[in-house]
């Protein structure tokens, strides 16, 4: 049996992987010394630290060595076998830790298994809630957490507890939204997926805070497995006496039903997704009053997200005390990110709040997958913002974000890269706020379309200089004006792609340039005669039969017949194809 | 099925520290999934079997790392639990032959280390 293990990976990304010969050279060095026995090596795929040279990790100690050379192998192996031996010129200090407390359970217990959740502690705060805190206590215990809606507002989720508890109705209602819809964005799926029952105990005790004896949930029809999974659930709940009558043998009465979206992404406004629960259109109302007040079917009802829904049970079994100890001065607690795009790592992290975009992108996820730097971090989806490379060292709190143009919305996390034109991206999701406007108010409906008018013109390089005037006015008047969050946030990608990259918009209207050959109209592809080694291979792949010629006299592109695909650009081995 | 008291919440929660177990968990969202990971669940469930293994399979949901889906997390007496990523039917063979059978663990598919 070895007593230790040593894990190599080589994290350079700018030359080829060396692992191979490391791990050949330690197993030499242990053969030498004879303490293979003693001492397993393993090549691994990722080692959780980025860009740091040859990295070693020990284990069970858990040390990590950073930027190790052939010559350190011996004092690592001689600090390996002995105990408590650290050689602190090579050790590594981890910058950025995720911090679990909504994914606690999330790829550690089986989701289809009520008794899983049970033996990590499951339900014990739901028991705590009905045996010792009672109502106020509970939403005392909620207001010192200073837990606020993931959802993307930030609205304390105490005040919208307390107000639809202090309404006198003899009926009240919970919902989980769970109608998760930007872009990229999948840390709710996850969670329903990975541990229903945490977001079904949050839902519980949301019930029983406010008085509410009629719970639902609220899941986009695309989540199958989601929906599978939280029915599932909800009947092991029903079985075990923890939905139903007498909940845990107390006097508490509650169910729980779901409802499926049919996929329109303002159905998650709230005021939207009520309507669309009672069966009319969904489409937004004016607020106030607030669904605390006046919601489903004109009673008080508490709407929150899935992700703030899992946090309940932690908070109430650790207390609202030790939740306030995590994060920043006015964010509490963590936040889960799905982070996607062009960088290396994609997938959920779930950090204390106030670590840095930095952090998160390149500490945890590695960076850019292309190598390339890292132009812009996108959050908040297509309600959020573009935030530039110089800004990555910003806290991630609420205020921060809304501070640059952006918002935290309900995490989505996109990276983008040089290739990735500051046009090109607000016209995308701009187009994305447009195709999911409901059509109620004006300035959402015309507003979005004009806006949208604008970035096409520019992208195609017919853009006028006072057309971004044009586009910050309605900007604003979308921003005023609109009746829900969708239009009022829907300029939020154009306005911060004009505030720090106005400079790539004058390019694409005064010089006709796309800086990232993004924007098709504006590019240009042809072929170096030069470097053209007449092998066919872009002939061969143009969808478009824009390529003529042959290997005797060579090929060339006719420009008219062109569609800017890019094809041949990216099958050439050469490097012969010209893009401008 | 009986309703839960308190009482019996408080007992079901206790009685997870029981012996260690070697078991292996398969990652079975939707990312997963989708990368295959239906597949790899079922040859573990086979080659289990068919080998007489006594190890046992399991699933869990997403632990984040979509990147490198089909997540598969091993854990045997006397090695560190790891996370493999990437996992196809071949790695899955080298977990089993390898890190269960020989109690080595595998090479150049390791994504996380967990203990």
């Amino acid at each position: 049996m070895y007593t230790k293990v040593i894990l190599v990976k080589d994290t350079d990304p700018k030359r080829e992987d060396k692992t191979r010969d490391f791990y050949t050279r330690l197993l030499d060095y242990l053969r030498q010394t004879n303490l293979l026995d003693q001492i397993q090596v393993v090549r691994v795929a990722d080692i959780g630290v980025y860009d740091q040279g040859m990295v070693i990790k020990v284990l069970p100690d858990k040390i990590t060595y950073v930027n190790v050379a052939d010559a350190d192998i011996k004092r690592i192996i001689d600090a390996v076998l002995k105990e408590n031996e650290v050689i602190q010129d090579l050790v590594f200090k981890p910058k950025a830790k995720q911090h679990r407390i909504v994914l606690r359970n999330c790829g550690k217990i089986n989701p289809e298994s009520i008794e899983e959740y049970i033996a990590c502690g499951g339900y014990l705060a739901l028991k705590k809630v009905l045996g010792e805190l009672g109502q106020q206590k509970l939403i005392e215990e909620l207001k010192i957490s200073g837990i606020r809606g993931r959802g993307g507002a930030g609205y304390p989720t105490w005040m919208k507890w307390n107000f639809a508890r202090e309404v006198a109705s003899a009926e009240k209602f919970v919902i989980c939204n769970a109608d998760e819809g930007d872009p990229g964005a999948y840390m709710d799926r996850s969670v329903l997926e990975g541990d229903p029952h945490s977001v079904i105990e949050g839902l519980i005790i949301a019930a029983f805070a406010i008085g509410a004896s009629k719970g639902y949930f609220y899941i986009r029809a695309e989540y199958p497995l989601a929906v599978e999974r939280i029915e599932k659930a909800i009947k092991q709940a029903y079985d075990y006496g923890l939905l139903g009558n007498n909940i845990l043998g107390s006097s508490f009465n509650l169910d729980i039903d779901i409802r499926l979206g049919a996929g329109a992404f303002v159905c998650g406004e709230e005021t939207a997704l009520i309507s669309s629960i009672e069966g009319r259109r969904g489409t937004p109302h004016p607020r106030p009053p607030y669904p605390s007040v006046k919601g489903l079917w004109g009673k008080p009802t508490v709407i929150n997200n899935v992700e703030t829904l899992a946090n309940i049970p932690v908070i109430i079994s650790k207390g609202g005390k030790w939740f306030s100890q995590i994060g920043t001065q006015t964010s509490k607690g963590t936040k889960v990110f799905a982070v996607t795009g062009k960088v290396k790592n994609s997938g959920l992290v779930e950090i204390a709040m106030g670590a840095t975009l930095r952090e998160i992108v390149v500490d945890i996820c590695g960076g850019t997958l292309s190598g390339k730097p890292i132009k812009a971090v996108q959050t908040g989806g297509p309600s959020g913002g573009v935030i530039p490379e110089n800004l990555l060292d910003t806290p991630v709190d609420y205020e921060n974000l809304q501070k640059l143009g952006s918002i935290m919305g309900s995490g989505g996390m996109i990276v983008m890269d040089d290739d990735d034109c500051m046009v090109d991206i607000p016209k995308f999701y701009l187009g994305f706020c447009v195709e999911e406007s409901c059509g109620k108010c004006a300035p959402c409906r015309i507003g979005g379309f004009q806006m949208l008018g604008y970035l096409k013109k520019i992208s195609e390089g017919k853009g006028k200089p006072d057309d971004l005037g044009q586009l910050r006015r309605i900007s604003q008047a979308m921003q005023k004006a609109s009746l829900c969050g969708l239009g009022q946030t829907a300029s939020n990608p154009v306005l911060s792609t004009l505030k720090y990259f106005e400079q790539e918009y004058n390019e694409h209207i005064l010089n006709k340039r796309c800086p990232a050959g993004k924007c098709s109209s504006l590019v240009t592809y042809s072929i170096i005669e030069d470097k053209c080694k007449r092998c066919g291979i872009c002939f061969n792949n143009c969808p478009v039969k824009a390529i003529i010629g042959g290997k005797e006299e060579g090929y060339s592109i006719i420009q008219d017949k062109c569609v800017k695909c890019g094809r041949c650009f990216d099958v050439c081995k050469f490097k012969a194809i010209n893009k401008k | 099925m009986n309703k839960l008291t308190p009482d019996d919440l408080d007992k079901m929660s206790q009685a997870s520290s029981d012996k260690p177990k070697d078991w292996i968990k398969v990652g079975m969202s939707s990312c997963g999934i989708a990368a295959g990971a239906e597949e790899v669940f079922n040859f573990f469930a086979e080659e289990v079997k068919k080998r007489n293994l006594q190890i046992e399979i399991k699933k869990c949901g997403c632990a984040g790392a979509c990147y490198a889906e089909p997540l598969v997390e091993v854990s045997v007496e006397g090695l560190p639990s790891v996370i493999y990523g990437s996992v196809n039917k071949d790695v899955a063979t080298k977990i089993l032959e390898k890190h269960v059978i020989s109690k080595r663990l595998v090479n150049d598919s390791i994504f996380e280390v967990l203990a």
